[in-house]
C-alpha cells in the first residue's frame, strides 16, 4: 500500500513538473521577461532531467527496467538530441571556451534500423553529453556504430590531461551519471558501457546497445 | 554563463533551427486529449510554433466529426483517450477506413505508465510517438523532421490521396532520382510500394520492397510487405518465411500473426488460423481481432472460446464507432449451437431490439430464432420466423445471411430452400469463398447432411466458371451474341460476380472494337467497368479496360 501511494505521488510530482515546465516555456515567448523567469525555467528542466534520472535508477533497481523497443533511425535520433539536448546549449554558452558538439557523419555507415528505447537512450547520453561538455577543452563529437545486432552509440571529448576515468568517476554527479547509462545499456539486451582514456586525444564514452527478441 | 543569450537560444530556438520549406503560420492542427490542461498546454505549444489554426477534440468522436470535415497537417493525440477508445483505437479506425489524408501527420502522446502497452509493433503507427509532456523544443524538431519529409513526398502524397496510383509511382520513380540521402530513398520506395500494393501490382511491389531490403535490414516495414507481397502473389511457403523471421525479432509484431492466419487459412490449417489469431487479440486487443478469434473458434467447433471472444468484441465494441450488428447474430449463432436457446433468443430479441430488422441483419436475425425455437419445440413460430426471414432476404444476395438462412432451413427440414441457400452462399461468396466454402461446410454438417456437402460447393463453384469458361471460347471464336448470353446467365445467379465481370467487360469491348459503335453496348461496358472499378479498385487489369474503352470512344 505504502509503495502504491509512493509510486503515485511521485508520477503526480512528475506530471506537475513537466506541466510546469510547459507553462514557463510558454511564459518565456512574452517579451520583457525578467531573468528570473528564464532562470526558473532553466531550474524546472535541470529537476526534471534530475528526477526523472533517479526515477529511472529506482526502477531499475527495484524492479529491473522495461525497454519499450521501437525501429528508430539512430542517425535522426542524434540528429534530434544534440538539436535539443540542454547540455549541448550549455557548451556552446560556455564562458571563455564555447565547446561545439557535432554528431560525426563521417563515421557513420548505417546498415540496419535500430531498436531501442528513445527515451531511456537519450536520458543515458543526454548524461554522457553532459559530462563530455564539462570535461572537453574544445570539441565533443557523437556517432554510432553497427556490428551484428549491436549498436553502439559513442561520445568523444578532446578533454585531456587529469581529466582521466578515475577523475571523473569519482565526481558524483558523474557516478549517478554512469550508473544511469549502465543501466539503461543492461536493459537493452545486456548491453554495456565504457569510458577509455586516448592519452594526447581525449576520452571516449562508448554505450552498446543490444536487440532482444 | 551568459544566462540571457543562452536562455534565448534555449527558448527561441526556432530561429536557430528555421526551415526554409516549412511554414507554420499555413498549417493546421487538431489536438484529441481527454484532460483539459493537457489539451490547452499543447495547444498553447503548438501556437507558439506559429500555428494559427488550432482545433481541440476531448474525445475520439469529436475528433471523428473534425477529421471529416477538415483536413488537418498536423494531429496530436494522446494515447489514454477514454475507456471506450485509445488513441491507437482511434488511428486504426482512421487507417482502416481511409479517413486520414495522406498529407496529414500524426503523432501520439503518451505518458510514462502506458509506455509498456504501446506495442511499437502494431501496423497502425503513427508517425510519432512522443512522451508526454512534451517540451516545445523536442515538439519543434520532430514536427519540423516530418513536415520536411512531407514535403519532399508531397507531389506522391496527393497523388495518393487522390488514388491516383499510377501517378504516384511515377512521382516516386522521379523522386527517388533527386532524393538526396538514403532516408529520403527508403522514404520514397516505401510509398511506391505501398502504391503499387494499392494497383495490385504485387510483383512491381516486391521488387520495390526488395530494393529497400537491400539498403536497410530489419526494417520491419520492409519485411512485412516482402510478406504482403509474395502471399498476394500467392507465394505462401516464403510469405510465411518472411513473416515468422520478423516475429522471431520482435514478438509483439501483431500484424505479421494476422498475416500468417490468412496464410494457414489457405493453407486449410484452420487451427494453425485460430492459433495465430489469438496471440494477436492478446498483444493488442481490439473488437476486430476478438471476432476474428470467434469467426476461427467457430469453425474450428470451439464453442465455448467462440463465444467469449463474440463477447469481448462487443464489450469493446458497443456504443462506440466500431460497433457491428453481425456480433449480435454471431454470438446468438453459437448461443443456439451450444443448446442455449433462451440466450440466443435474448441476445436477438433484448440487447439488439435497437437494431430492428434493418436490412441483411433482419433476415439473418429472423433465420438465427427460426433455429432457436424450432429447438425449443416451437414448430409454428420457427416456421413463421423463417417465412420472415425469406420475404426479408427478397433478391439481395450476401454469403453470411443465406448461409444463415440456409442452416435454418435444413435444421427445419426445408431441404429446397436450404441447399438452395447454401449453393447459392457458395456462388455470391467472390473473395471470401474460402471461408464461406467452410461455413456452408459446417452448417451442413451439424444439420446432419454431410452426405450433399460436396455437391453443393462443387455445384456452388462449378456453375458460374463454366458459364464464363463458355462465354470466354465464344468471345475468341467471335460470337458476341452467344457470349453474352452465356454471361447474362452467369449474372442471373450471381450479378457481381468477378469472373463474369471481366469476362463480359472483355467482351463488350472487343464487340465495340469490331462490330463499330452502339449506344446500348456503350453503356452496358460502362456499367460493367463502373462495377469492376468499385469491387476491385485500382486494379491494373481493370484500368488498362478504361484505357481501351476510352480509345474506342473517342475513335
Amino acid at each position: 500500500m505504502q509503495n502504491a501511494l509512493s509510486a503515485l505521488v511521485i508520477h503526480d510530482i512528475k506530471n506537475a513538473l513537466a506541466l510546469l515546465e510547459i507553462e514557463l516555456e510558454q511564459l518565456n515567448h512574452h517579451e520583457g521577461v525578467p531573468v528570473e523567469g528564464q532562470r526558473a525555467y532553466r531550474r524546472c528542466i535541470e529537476l526534471k532531467v534530475r528526477l526523472m534520472g533517479f526515477l529511472t535508477l529506482y526502477k531499475h533497481d527495484q524492479s529491473g527496467l522495461k525497454p519499450m523497443i521501437q525501429e528508430i533511425d539512430p542517425l535522426e535520433f542524434l540528429e534530434d538530441l544534440v538539436e535539443a539536448s540542454q547540455s549541448v546549449q550549455m557548451g556552446k554558452n560556455h564562458q571563455g571556451h564555447p565547446i561545439s558538439v557535432e554528431v560525426d557523419l563521417k563515421k557513420i555507415k548505417q546498415k540496419a534500423a535500430g531498436f531501442f528505447d528513445e527515451n531511456l537512450v537519450e536520458l543515458a547520453l543526454e548524461s554522457a553529453l553532459n559530462n563530455a561538455v564539462r570535461y572537453a577543452h574544445r570539441e565533443v563529437r557523437v556517432w554510432f556504430e553497427q556490428e551484428g545486432n549491436a549498436l553502439t552509440f559513442k561520445v568523444f571529448d578532446d578533454g585531456t590531461g587529469f581529466a582521466t576515468e578515475p577523475v571523473r568517476r569519482s565526481s558524483s554527479s558523474t557516478g549517478l551519471g554512469l550508473a544511469l547509462c549502465e543501466a539503461v545499456a543492461s536493459a537493452h539486451g545486456d548491453g554495456k558501457i565504457s569510458i577509455e582514456s586516448l592519452p594526447g586525444e581525449g576520452t571516449l564514452f562508448a554505450m552498446t546497445l543490444h536487440r532482444a527478441g | 554563463m551568459n544566462e540571457t543569450s543562452g536562455m534565448e537560444a534555449l527558448v527561441r530556438g526556432r530561429n536557430a533551427v528555421e526551415n526554409e520549406y516549412i511554414d507554420f503560420g499555413k498549417l493546421s492542427a487538431l489536438v484529441i486529449d481527454d484532460i483539459s490542461s493537457m489539451r490547452h498546454a499543447v495547444r498553447s505549444q503548438l501556437q507558439s510554433l506559429g500555428i494559427n489554426t488550432v482545433k481541440l477534440a476531448s474525445t475520439a468522436t469529436e475528433a471523428l466529426v473534425q477529421v471529416e470535415a477538415n483536413s488537418f497537417d498536423i494531429i496530436v493525440c494522446d494515447y489514454n483517450l477514454n475507456n471506450v477508445s485509445s488513441g491507437q483505437h482511434f488511428l486504426e479506425h482512421l487507417r482502416t477506413e481511409n479517413l486520414l489524408s495522406a498529407t496529414s501527420v500524426f503523432v501520439m502522446l503518451t505518458a510514462e505508465t502506458e509506455y509498456d502497452f504501446v506495442a511499437s509493433a502494431v501496423e497502425f503507427i503513427p508517425d510519432d510517438y512522443l512522451l508526454k509532456p512534451c517540451p516545445e523544443k523536442k515538439l519543434r524538431s520532430r514536427l519540423t523532421r516530418l513536415l520536411d519529409k512531407r514535403a519532399f513526398l508531397m507531389p506522391v502524397l496527393k497523388a495518393i490521396n487522390a488514388r491516383q496510383y499510377d501517378v504516384a509511382v511515377r512521382e516516386c520513380n522521379r523522386l527517388l532520382e533527386i532524393a538526396p540521402d538514403e532516408r529520403r530513398m527508403l522514404d520514397v520506395l516505401r510509398r511506391k510500394a505501398d502504391s503499387e500494393l494499392a494497383m495490385q501490382d504485387y510483383a512491381s511491389a516486391l521488387e520495390t520492397f526488395d530494393r529497400a531490403a537491400s539498403m536497410r535490414s530489419d526494417v520491419p516495414w520492409i519485411m512485412m510487405g516482402q510478406a504482403r507481397a509474395h502471399y498476394a502473389l500467392g507465394e505462401l511457403e516464403a510469405a510465411a518465411k518472411i513473416t515468422k523471421q520478423l516475429i522471431e525479432m520482435n514478438k509483439n509484431y501483431v500484424s505479421a500473426y494476422e498475416l500468417l492466419s490468412k496464410i494457414s487459412i489457405d493453407m486449410d490449417d484452420e487451427a494453425g488460423a485460430y492459433e495465430y489469431l489469438c496471440r494477436s487479440s492478446a498483444i493488442l486487443p481490439s473488437a476486430k481481432r476478438f471476432r476474428a478469434v470467434s469467426q476461427a473458434a467457430f469453425l474450428l467447433g470451439k464453442l465455448e472460446e467462440a463465444k467469449s471472444n463474440s463477447l469481448d468484441a462487443m464489450r469493446l465494441s458497443t456504443g462506440s464507432m466500431v460497433e457491428r450488428t453481425g456480433d449480435y447474430l454471431s454470438l446468438a449463432q453459437v448461443q443456439v449451437d451450444l443448446g442455449d436457446q433462451k440466450g440466443a433468443i435474448e441476445t436477438l430479441e433484448k440487447t439488439a431490439r435497437k437494431h430492428g430488422e434493418v436490412g441483411l441483419f433482419g433476415v439473418a436475425k429472423n433465420a438465427i430464432l427460426a433455429q432457436a425455437y424450432f429447438d425449443l419445440g416451437d414448430h409454428e413460430k420457427s416456421q413463421k420466423l423463417l417465412e420472415r426471414a425469406k420475404s426479408l432476404l427478397a433478391n439481395r444476395k450476401n454469403s453470411f445471411v443465406m448461409t444463415a438462412l440456409g442452416k435454418s432451413a435444413l435444421k427445419t427440414g426445408d431441404m429446397v430452400l436450404g441447399l438452395k441457400m447454401m449453393t447459392e452462399a457458395i456462388q455470391v461468396s467472390g473473395k471470401d469463398e474460402k471461408r464461406i466454402a467452410r461455413h456452408v461446410k459446417k452448417s451442413m454438417v451439424d444439420t446432419g447432411h454431410d452426405d450433399k456437402v460436396l455437391d453443393v460447393i462443387d455445384g456452388g463453384r462449378k456453375r458460374i466458371l463454366n458459364l464464363v469458361e463458355e462465354a470466354n471460347r465464344l468471345m475468341r471464336a467471335a460470337h458476341f451474341e452467344e457470349a453474352n448470353l452465356k454471361v447474362q446467365e452467369a449474372f442471373s445467379i450471381h450479378g457481381e460476380n468477378l469472373d463474369a465481370l471481366m469476362t463480359a467487360a472483355q467482351l463488350h469491348l472487343l464487340w465495340l472494337k469490331q462490330g463499330g459503335l452502339n449506344d446500348v453496348l456503350v453503356e452496358r461496358a460502362k456499367g460493367y467497368l463502373m462495377t469492376l472499378d468499385r469491387l476491385l479498385p485500382n486494379n491494373q487489369k481493370v484500368m488498362n479496360f478504361y484505357r481501351f474503352f476510352n480509345e474506342i470512344v473517342s475513335e
